[in-house]
């Protein structure tokens, strides 16, 4: 756990990841500080650029671009963090529990696992959000979390392969520790690096696709968020009528949120792996190749 | 042999799991299951056409099993039920139709993208540290973590408003008849291109990297110095020692890949308003056209069951440690 | 007395890290005559397989040579430009690596990666080349036939022995052993060492080498150089270091062998 966060305050990558988290959730936080403008309600005339009055310009029944951005951004917050959250939970529990407990129970638990992972994930989630009618976010967060740990699962199980192996572990066995001990104060602690890389993945997956549900017209359209935002835009032919700002501004927000969380997310790669870092020792070495101080 | 036996018994089962979420979902909801499947356009059903769909569906008087076994067998007969949108065409050929185009663009999106994602990868670690690499993983890492739908969105904009340079909907021009004819083909391969450069933005960087982190993983191996030691050239080394071998497990984690692209590709075919199973898809979501909604997620898995077990036979054409049992 | 095969001359190597260095290899020099066995032993991490591929120049960033020369045939191998280095690994120096499972490419026939070498420098055609791949391959006591095969259909010490024979198949001047044995059981561990002094007898090669085992050393090398920290700490005869060892270190590392010591393990194994 030190060096993970040790590492993590001298990447590059991840400082600037952290940056461009920090501020969407601190403009999240801040929303009714920022802007005086109801986000669901008609404040405007249709469709105006962005102006001094609309900083956003107004979508096409004359909401307040940036008010809804703003807004939106605390839905994209809260189902990412939250549905990743549980998708990381239910994966690793069942990651750590197939790999440690083997036999029967690995079987059973590796089977489902490959199976969930060969049903495309869209298509099942089209379905489910499909029945559910016009899902909220709490809906999505909660059928994303149930469908998508398969992943998380499969990585976690194979690392606890080989962590169970350790001397420590075989050593608490040996002291008679129970099982759930073992895994959860054994184990556990030493998955964190593939922990962290599963949770941020899945926070990056859920937020892309509660907007792509959003966007194909399953979400509940008193939902203020960057993928209803896309979904009424889109709607409106926002871009056939030259309404860019409609349809530009939730775009932007989610590739920035996405490239921020991928930072970090690629950051913690490189320190769980180092083997995948390029350092800075490697442009000492290239200078001193350079000014002859050495030789190939 | 043996190994894609079991594979094949695998895809069977998984099959059969998706058809049993079809199967159960609308008996779990709350109400009428087939109030809820069949009437939710306005499309008034005979009594007879209504039947016939209860029957294909599973609803049977009858304990549960055998409603069960009935809606097993018209899936395994290939009857998936009737559009209620496009009342009384089949579902299987309003999704077949567009099927042709969605394997079409996905197909070739994914070679290209496989293909190209690969030798950036393959070049990015064999010159590990170089700005060649900076560029390639901080391009990958900006194009994996933008939603297809932004993507898409963005293109169109660009491309396709800003710019008009390109069609910004269909898969040909709409005046021009479907033959096998230079015109018409030219009109396919433009109105594809939009479509196809955003799946490969959104594809390649993913396939570079995975490349790129295998073989990092793989350059410290003893064979690969020992074909350096060996006075080989560097691209045979960087190709046939290491690049073979990472190929193996990238190769792998294409069959998980397989289930982002699709994904990824109805988005696109929504933004593109381009006929595939996506917007068919789309259509029927606003339509709450139910046979159409289950019969695309069977349709996809089988899509899917098919790219694994393409991937799992060239995984075994690759590895010559699979290969003789 | 001849000149040497290769020289070693006051070779310094340094771990480029992120704000200091590690010197792996302080001032080493060592000469290695034609036909002979010299062995370099020490713990592992003293710089002994840094130097072994320091001599091909197959050491990676972040390692750098900071000073020293390797002279073969008083050629300079620091001086040679890519195209030279490549023609001069494996015809000149050929290299058997730690760990017999995996040195050979696990997704090549057997006679694929004969081949690469036989056309890279010697510029041999296919039937060519699998004729002379069979005869390297009896010369291990491998089955000329069996040159198809995949190295996953060889076990540790035929793999080894294969490895032998590629290294082998253009006459080098010198072999480079990097622990080649470590990862094989005791018996087959003596098989193979038996037959690399046979085929060294018959070709006439030098063979360099690098373990940390100091009892199987003796018993195989004409002369050894104790490594300790990057330093060359005492250089002699099997003979000498086994019956005088100069520095204290070279003692303590025959105090980790209590129960060989005293017994006679000179006897020059039966080879």
């Amino acid at each position: 756990m030190q060096p993970l966060i040790a590492g993590l305050v001298r990447n590059r990558k991840a400082l600037v990841g952290m940056i461009i988290l920090l501020i969407i959730v601190l403009i999240a936080l801040a929303a009714p500080l920022l802007t005086e403008y109801d986000p669901a309600a008609r404040v405007g005339r249709p469709h105006q650029p962005p102006s001094a009055e609309h900083w956003l310009g107004t979508t096409r029944i004359g909401q307040d671009v940036f008010a809804r951005l703003i807004y939106g951004a605390r839905t994209s917050l809260a189902v990412g963090f939250g549905a990743g959250l549980l998708i990381t939970v239910l994966g690793t529990a069942l990651g750590i529990i197939a790999g440690y407990r083997g036999g029967k129970t690995d079987e059973a638990i590796s089977f489902f696992t490959n199976m969930v992972l060969v049903v495309p994930n869209l298509p099942l989630l089209l379905v489910l959000a499909s029945f559910i009618g016009q899902a909220s976010p709490l809906v999505i967060a909660v059928i994303l979390g149930c469908t998508s740990w398969a992943w998380g699962a499969r990585v976690t199980r194979a690392e606890t392969l080989s962590v169970k192996q350790k001397d420590f572990v075989k050593s608490a066995e040996m002291m008679g520790e129970p099982r759930w001990r073992i895994m959860t104060f054994e184990i556990f602690p030493n998955l964190i690096s593939i922990v962290g890389i599963n949770f941020i993945g899945s926070v990056i997956f859920a937020i892309i696709t509660e907007a792509t549900l959003e966007f194909l017209g399953l979400g509940d359209p008193k939902t203020v968020s960057w993928g209803m935002m896309l979904y009424n835009a889109q709607k409106a032919s926002a871009l056939s009528v030259g309404a860019w700002w409609d349809i530009l501004t939730p775009c932007f927000a989610l590739a920035l949120l996405g490239i921020g969380l991928s930072l970090l997310n690629f950051a913690v790669d490189e320190i769980a792996n180092p083997r995948l870092r390029t350092g800075n020792s490697m442009s000492r070495w290239s200078a001193l190749i350079r000014s002859g101080e050495g030789r190939l | 042999m043996a190994f894609l036996l079991r594979r094949l018994g695998f895809y069977l089962a998984a099959f059969i799991a998706a058809a049993t979420i079809n199967f159960f979902l609308p008996r779990l909801m709350p109400g009428d299951p087939i109030q809820i499947m069949f009437s939710s356009t306005g499309t008034e059903l005979s009594a007879e056409n209504l039947a016939s769909l209860k029957l294909t569906f599973g609803f049977v008087d009858g304990p549960l099993w055998q409603q069960y076994l009935t809606y097993l067998k018209s899936i395994f007969t290939g009857d998936l039920g009737r559009s209620i949108k496009y009342f009384p065409l089949p579902v299987t050929e309003v999704l077949g139709h567009a099927l042709i185009w969605t394997v079409a663009l996905m197909g070739t999106a994914t070679l290209i993208s496989f293909t190209l994602g690969t030798f950036l990868g393959i070049l990015a670690a064999w010159r590990r540290g170089s700005v060649f690499d900076v560029v390639v993983s901080v391009g990958a890492i900006f194009a994996t973590s933008v939603p297809a739908v932004v993507t898409s969105l963005i293109v169109l904009f660009f491309f396709g408003f800003t710019l008009n340079w390109f069609p910004t909907g269909y898969s040909a021009d709409p005046a021009l008849d479907p033959a096998f004819s230079l015109t018409y083909i030219l009109s396919v391969l433009y109105h594809g291109i939009l479509p196809m450069l955003t799946l490969c933005t959104v594809l390649t960087g993913g396939f570079a990297v995975t490349m790129r982190n295998n073989m990092i993983n793989l350059l410290g191996e003893d064979y690969i110095v020992m074909g350096r030691a060996k006075g080989l050239s560097d691209s045979r080394v960087m190709i046939w020692y290491a690049a073979r071998n990472a190929l193996l497990p990238t190769v792998s984690s294409l069959a998980i890949a397989i289930g982002t692209v699709l994904g990824g590709s109805l988005v696109t075919e929504v933004v593109f308003n381009y006929p595939g199973l996506g917007n068919i898809l789309y259509q029927a979501i606003l339509a709450r056209d139910y046979p159409v909604i289950q019969g695309q997620l069977l349709i996809m898995t089988i899509a899917m069951l098919v790219a694994n077990f393409i991937v799992d036979i060239s995984y075994v054409l690759l590895d010559p440690r699979l290969r003789r049992t | 007395m001849t000149a040497p095969l290769l020289q070693v001359k006051n070779l310094t190597i340094d771990y480029i890290g992120d704000s200091t260095d590690f010197r792996a290899v302080d001032d080493v020099s060592f000469d290695v005559a034609r036909g002979e066995v010299f062995g370099l032993a020490g713990e592992s991490g003293c710089g002994k397989s840094t130097i072994a591929f320091a001599i091909s120049r197959l050491h990676k960033p972040p390692a750098l040579i900071r000073s020293g020369r390797i002279l073969l045939e008083g050629r300079d191998v620091l001086d040679l430009n890519p195209a030279q280095l490549r023609d001069f690994r494996w015809r000149e120096v050929a290299m058997v690596f730690q760990s017999a499972m995996n040195s050979l490419n696990p997704v090549l026939r057997v006679q694929e990666q004969f081949y690469d070498v036989l056309r890279t420098h010697q510029k041999m055609n296919r039937a060519q080349a699998r004729e002379r791949t069979a005869e390297m391959l009896r010369l291990v006591d491998i089955p000329p036939d069996r040159m198809k095969d995949y190295p996953h259909q060889f076990s540790g010490g035929m793999r080894q022995r294969i490895v032998i024979a590629i290294c082998l198949a253009l006459n080098p001047k010198i072999v480079v052993m990097d622990e080649p044995t470590t990862a094989l059981d005791v018996v087959v561990q003596r098989e193979i060492l038996q037959r690399i002094n046979e085929l060294r007898r018959t070709f006439g090669f030098s063979v360099l080498f690098i373990t940390h085992d100091l009892g199987l050393m003796v018993q195989f090398c004409d002369r050894i150089g104790i490594m300790l920290a990057g330093k060359l700490v005492e250089q002699n005869t099997a003979e000498n270091i086994y019956g005088a060892p100069q520095h204290d270190y070279t003692r303590k590392l025959w105090a980790s062998f209590p129960s060989l010591h005293g017994e006679p393990v000179m006897e020059k194994v039966s080879i």
